[in-house]
C-alpha cells in the first residue's frame, strides 16, 4: 500500500474509533455521577421540600427508572445533540451554559499556550545549544520547578506579588465590574474588543488576561521545554547536523534553519493534548483566578450535583479531546515521514 | 541568503522581544487607569462577594446568593425593618385583615406600581406571582403550597389568600424574598417554567447585565418608593474567600459581603481599627444546634443528654474556634426574638464539668464503664471540625474519660440525607431560617407528624433533624402557637417549648451567627437586615 493510501485509511479508521472512544467516555461519566453521593431531587429542592415533592420530581426527571434505562434515554438525547436543561439553573440548557463560560476558558487556553510555547521554546533552545552553562543548568531547573510547581500555590503567590503588593495586575475575575463589557461577537473579549475597534477595552482585557495566562503558561513552558532541550540536544549530534557543520555552515543557522524544525516534531503531539486539555478546563487556574472559565462552571455543577450540566460538560471536554487527538494524529502523520501505520 | 534570513529572524525576534516588553509595561501600567476608574465617584457602589447565584428566578432562588439580589430588585406584599424582625408593609398599604378563623388574609394593594418592563401592577400580578411561586414547584415552593389553599385578586388593588390552616407567622412567609411581585408578560405559569437569567420585579433596581462573574443593576426610574441614593451597584463575584478578600484590600471592590473566613475577617477588622477601611456587624439570624438523637445509646438515657449540655462551653468555642464572630446561643430562638428566653445558661450553664460528671453517673457511666459517643459533621465545614475537636479535648481533660467523643467528618450530601435516617448519635449542623418567625426555629425541629414516646418520632421535623424527638405536650404547644394570633400569648407559649425543650435536651443550642461586611472609606450607610440581607439602596459613597 503507498504511504498516502496508507494515511487515507488511518485517518477513516481514526474518525470511525472517534465515536467509540466517545461512548466509552459518556459511559464512564454516567456511571461515576450515579455513584457520586448525593440526590439530585435534595439538591433541586433542598433537604427541607416534602418527600412526595421530592419523589415526584424523580418521577418527572426519570431518576426513578432503572439506571440501564437512564442511560439508554441519555444516549438518545445525545444523538439529538440535545444535553438537557441544568437541574440548579432550572430553565437554562447546558448548551446555553457551554456557550456563556466557553469563550473565556478558549481565551485563556489560546494565550496561555502561546506563553508556554514562547517560554518554554526559548529557554529549552538556549538550554540545548549551550550543554554544560550556566544555560544548560538553568533550563534543566526551569523545566524540573515549572513541572513540579503546583498551580493553585503558584498562582497565589503570583497574585500576592503582583497583584497585592505590586498592583500591577487585577487580583481576579475577567473583566472590572464597573466597565459595560464588550459587545459579543465571539465571546473572546480580546477579539471582541479588536473587531470593534475599541483599543481601551483590548487593553482592559488583556490586562485581567495577564497574570492567569502568564501564571499557566508559565507553569506549561516546563513541559515544553524538556521536550524541545532532549530533542535538540539529540538533534545536534546527528549526522546530517555534524556534516553540516563540516561544511561550515555557522552554528547558528544550524541551530534555527536544521536542528530546531525537526526537534519540534514531537512539540507538535505535546501541544495539541496540552491545548485541549486546557480547553478541557483548566481548573485550578479558573478557580484560582476568578475566571468564569467552563471549568470553574464545572466546579459549581458538581459541587450541586447538577448531573445535566456535568454530563454535558465533561462530553464536550471529551469531544474536544478526542478531536484534538485525531487532528494531532493526522498532523504528525503529514509531517514526519517515519511514521507508519 | 540564508546569512540574510538568519539576520532578519533576529531581528523579528528583537522586535517581538521589545515588543512584548513593551506591551506588558502598557498592560501593567493600565492597572492604575483602572484602578482609579473603579475608585472614582462615579456614584456607582462595587460590591465584591463569593456568593455566586444559580437562578435570578425568585420561584426558584432559596439560597442567599441569589434571595439577596431577588431581596435588592424586587418588593414584596411586607418586608422587614431593617435590623428587626418587625415587618411593615410594602406593596400592601396595611396590615392584612385576618378573618377570625385565622384562615382568610384581605391584603389592601399599592396603586402607582409598574414593573420594570413598564406593565402596571395590581392584585392580579401580585396573585399571578404567588400563584407562580407555589405552581412552577421551585425549590421554595413548599413554604407557601403547604400553607396557601387558593389566592385571589378580590379587586383591582386587594388581594385575599384563603389558606388551608391557620398560622400565626404568615405575614413572615409573605416577606420571603421570592414571594415578590414579578411582570406576568416576563414569566409563565407552569412546573418546571424557571427564568434564571433574566429579572423583571418592581424593585428599586433592574438587572442591566447578568455576566459570568459580574452583574449591573441600574436604577429603576420609575420605582414607586423612595429612590436609591446610589446610582446602581456592580456586582462582582468571587470564587474563593482569598480572592474576595485581596479584591477588597487592594481596593478593587467597595464594600466586601459573603463570605470571608473567620482568620479574614479577623484580619480585616484588625485593619478597621488601624483606620484603613471600616467593618460593620450585626446579629445574624443563624444559628448552630448539636442534634442528639434519642434513639441512640447511650443518647437514649436524659443524663447523657444533659450531661453533654452541661459540658459544653460556649465561650470558649466560640473564642478559639469563630474567634468571637459570633455570640453565645442558650436557647432554641436567637436573640432576634424578644421571644428567645436563655434557658440552657440557667440550667445548665457553661464548662459545667462537675455537673457533668453527675449526670453521667446517674447514667451509670464511670472512668471504667465511659459513655462512648460519635459526634458527625459535614466534612467541608472546617468549624465544626474544630468545634468537635475542641469539644474532645476539652472532654479528655476535664471528665477523666467518663465520655469518650469520636470525631467523624462525612461528605456534606451523605451527612444531610443520612441525618433523618437516624445513623448520626451527635451530628453538628447550622440553620438557616426560611422567614422569620420563632416558628421557623421550633416547628421544624420539634414537631413529630407521627411517632410514639417509645419509638421517637418517625415522621416529621424531629425525625428529618436526627434528633427523633417525640413529644405529645411538644406537638400540642407547637399547634397552638401556630394557631394563637396574639403576639403576648404567642409569646408565652414559645416559653413553653423552650422550657420543654431545655429539659429534654434534643438539641444544644451552641452559637447565633454574626454578619460582617467590610467597606471602604468613603461608603456609607451600609446595612443588613436580619435575614442576611445587604440593603443596597442605602449605601452611599
Amino acid at each position: 500500500m503507498s504511504r498516502s493510501k496508507a494515511l487515507q485509511f488511518y485517518i477513516v479508521s481514526r474518525i470511525i474509533l472517534a465515536p467509540l472512544q466517545l461512548l466509552t467516555i459518556i459511559t464512564i461519566v454516567f456511571l461515576l455521577l450515579r455513584a457520586t453521593p448525593g440526590d439530585p431531587a435534595d439538591a433541586i429542592l433542598g433537604g427541607r421540600a416534602p418527600e412526595n415533592a421530592k419523589e415526584e420530581l424523580r418521577q418527572q426527571l426519570g431518576l426513578n427508572l432503572p439506571i440501564w434505562l437512564q442511560y439508554i434515554n441519555y444516549l438518545g438525547h445525545l444523538v439529538k445533540f440535545d444535553l438537557g436543561t441544568s437541574l440548579t439553573s432550572r430553565g437554562q440548557e447546558v448548551w446555553e451554559i457551554i456557550g456563556q463560560y466557553f469563550p473565556a476558558t478558549l481565551e485563556l487556553a489560546i494565550f496561555s499556550m502561546a506563553v508556554a510555547l514562547i517560554v518554554g521554546i526559548t529557554v529549552g533552545t538556549l538550554s540545548a545549544s549551550r550543554p554544560g552553562t550556566v544555560f544548560d543548568l538553568g533550563g534543566r531547573l526551569f523545566g524540573i520547578i515549572t513541572y513540579a510547581l503546583p498551580m493553585f500555590w503558584a498562582g497565589m503567590l503570583l497574585q500576592l506579588i503582583f497583584s497585592v503588593q505590586l498592583g500591577w495586575f487585577p487580583n481576579s475575575n475577567r473583566f472590572p465590574p464597573n466597565l459595560p463589557v464588550p459587545a459579543t461577537i465571539t465571546g473572546l473579549y480580546t477579539v471582541d474588543s479588536l473587531l470593534s475597534l475599541n483599543f481601551g477595552e483590548f487593553l482592559v482585557s488583556l490586562h485581567y488576561l495577564a497574570l492567569p495566562s502568564l501564571t499557566l503558561g508559565i507553569l506549561l513552558s516546563g513541559i515544553f521545554e524538556r521536550i524541545v532541550r532532549v530533542n535538540l540536544k539529540q538533534t545536534l549530534q546527528a549526522d546530517y547536523v555534524e556534516a553540516a557543520r563540516a561544511r561550515g555552515i555557522p552554528e547558528r543557522r544550524i541551530l534555527v534553519t536544521h536542528a530546531l524544525k525537526n526537534a519540534l516534531i514531537p512539540v507538535i503531539t505535546v501541544l495539541g493534548l496540552t491545548f485541549a486539555s486546557l480547553l478541557g478546563g483548566a481548573i485550578l487556574t479558573e478557580v484560582t483566578f476568578s475566571w468564569p472559565g467552563l471549568a470553574n462552571r464545572l466546579y459549581q455543577a458538581i459541587s450541586d450535583r447538577d448531573y445535566p450540566t456535568v454530563q454535558g460538560v465533561l462530553v464536550f471536554f471529551g469531544a474536544i479531546v478526542v478531536s484534538a487527538s485525531i487532528l494531532i494524529d493526522i498532523l504528525n502523520a503529514y509531517v514526519d515521514p517515519r511514521i507508519r501505520y | 541568503m540564508y546569512s540574510l534570513s538568519l539576520n532578519r529572524w533576529g531581528e523579528i525576534g528583537k522586535f517581538l522581544s521589545c515588543f512584548c516588553l513593551c506591551l506588558l509595561l502598557v498592560v501593567s501600567c493600565a492597572h492604575k487607569q483602572q484602578t482609579t476608574s473603579q475608585t472614582t465617584n462615579d456614584g456607582r457602589i462595587t460590591i465584591g462577594t463569593t456568593a455566586k447565584p444559580r437562578t435570578l428566578d425568585p420561584a426558584d432562588a432559596y439560597e442567599l446568593a441569589a434571595l439577596s439580589l431577588v431581596f435588592n430588585m424586587s418588593d414584596r406584599l411586607y418586608t422587614y425593618e431593617p435590623g428587626s424582625a418587625e415587618i411593615k408593609p410594602q406593596l400592601a398599604t396595611a396590615p392584612a385583615k385576618v378573618s377570625p378563623d385565622g384562615l382568610t388574609y384581605t391584603i389592601p394593594i399599592r396603586k402607582g406600581v409598574v414593573f420594570h418592563d413598564g406593565t402596571p401592577f395590581n392584585a392580579s400580578a401580585m396573585e399571578f406571582s404567588i400563584q407562580r411561586f407555589i405552581e412552577n414547584k421551585g425549590k421554595p415552593s413548599f413554604l407557601l403550597s403547604d400553607t396557601i389553599d387558593k389566592v385571589k385578586a378580590t379587586g383591582e388593588y386587594e388581594l385575599t389568600i384563603q389558606l388551608k390552616r391557620p398560622f400565626a407567622a404568615f405575614p413572615s412567609l409573605l416577606a420571603f424574598s421570592g414571594v415578590c411581585a414579578v411582570s406576568p408578560k416576563a414569566y409563565a405559569l407552569g412546573a418546571g417554567q424557571f427564568k434564571p437569567s433574566i429579572f423583571v420585579g418592581t424593585g428599586p433596581y433592574k438587572l442591566a447585565n447578568y455576566g459570568t462573574d459580574s452583574l449591573r443593576l441600574d436604577v429603576f426610574d420609575q420605582y414607586w418608593g423612595e429612590k436609591p441614593v446610589n446610582k446602581g451597584i456592580n456586582i462582582q463575584i468571587q470564587s474563593s474567600p482569598v480572592n474576595l478578600f485581596n479584591a477588597f484590600t487592594t481596593n478593587a471592590v467597595d464594600v466586601a459581603y459573603l463570605s470571608l473566613k473567620p482568620d479574614q475577617i479577623r484580619n480585616l477588622e484588625s485593619g478597621a481599627k488601624q483606620g484603613k477601611w471600616q467593618v460593620i456587624s450585626a446579629q445574624g439570624s443563624v444559628v448552630s444546634y448539636m442534634g442528639l438523637n434519642r434513639n441512640q445509646k447511650p443518647l437514649d438515657k436524659l443524663e447523657v443528654r444533659q450531661a453533654i449540655a452541661s459540658l459544653i462551653d460556649r465561650e470558649l468555642i466560640n473564642q478559639r474556634v469563630i474567634f468571637g464572630q459570633a455570640a453565645s446561643l442558650y436557647s432554641m430562638l436567637p436573640t432576634t426574638f424578644n421571644a428567645s428566653e436563655p434557658l440552657f445558661k440557667d440550667k445548665y450553664g457553661d464548662g459545667q464539668y462537675d455537673k457533668a460528671k453527675k449526670l453521667l453517673s446517674a447514667a451509670g457511666f464511670s472512668p471504667s464503664h465511659p459513655a462512648i459517643i460519635p459526634i458527625w459533621h459535614s466534612a467541608s465545614s472546617a468549624i465544626y471540625s474544630s468545634v468537635a475537636q475542641t469539644l474532645k479535648s476539652i472532654t479528655d481533660k476535664e471528665l477523666n474519660g467518663m465520655v469518650q467523643f469520636q470525631i467523624n467528618p462525612v461528605e456534606s450530601a451523605t451527612f444531610f440525607k443520612e441525618i433523618g435516617k437516624g445513623l448520626y448519635p451527635v451530628a453538628l449542623f447550622d440553620w438557616y431560617p426560611d422567614f422569620l418567625d420563632p416558628d421557623d426555629y421550633v416547628q421544624p425541629f420539634l414537631a413529630c407528624e407521627k411517632g410514639s414516646v417509645s419509638q421517637g418520632c418517625t415522621t416529621g421535623g424531629s425525625q428529618a433533624q436526627g434528633s427523633f424527638y417525640y413529644s405529645e405536650a411538644m406537638n400540642k404547644l407547637i399547634a397552638q402557637e401556630r394557631q394563637e394570633l396574639k403576639p403576648e400569648a404567642r409569646k408565652q407559649i414559645f416559653a413553653q417549648i423552650q422550657a420543654l425543650e431545655t429539659d429534654d435536651v434534643p438539641y444544644i443550642p451552641l452559637w447565633q451567627s454574626k454578619d460582617y461586611v467590610f467597606a471602604q472609606k468613603g461608603v456609607s450607610h451600609v446595612q443588613i437586615d436580619p435575614t442576611q440581607n445587604l440593603i443596597y439602596k442605602s449605601i452611599k459613597k
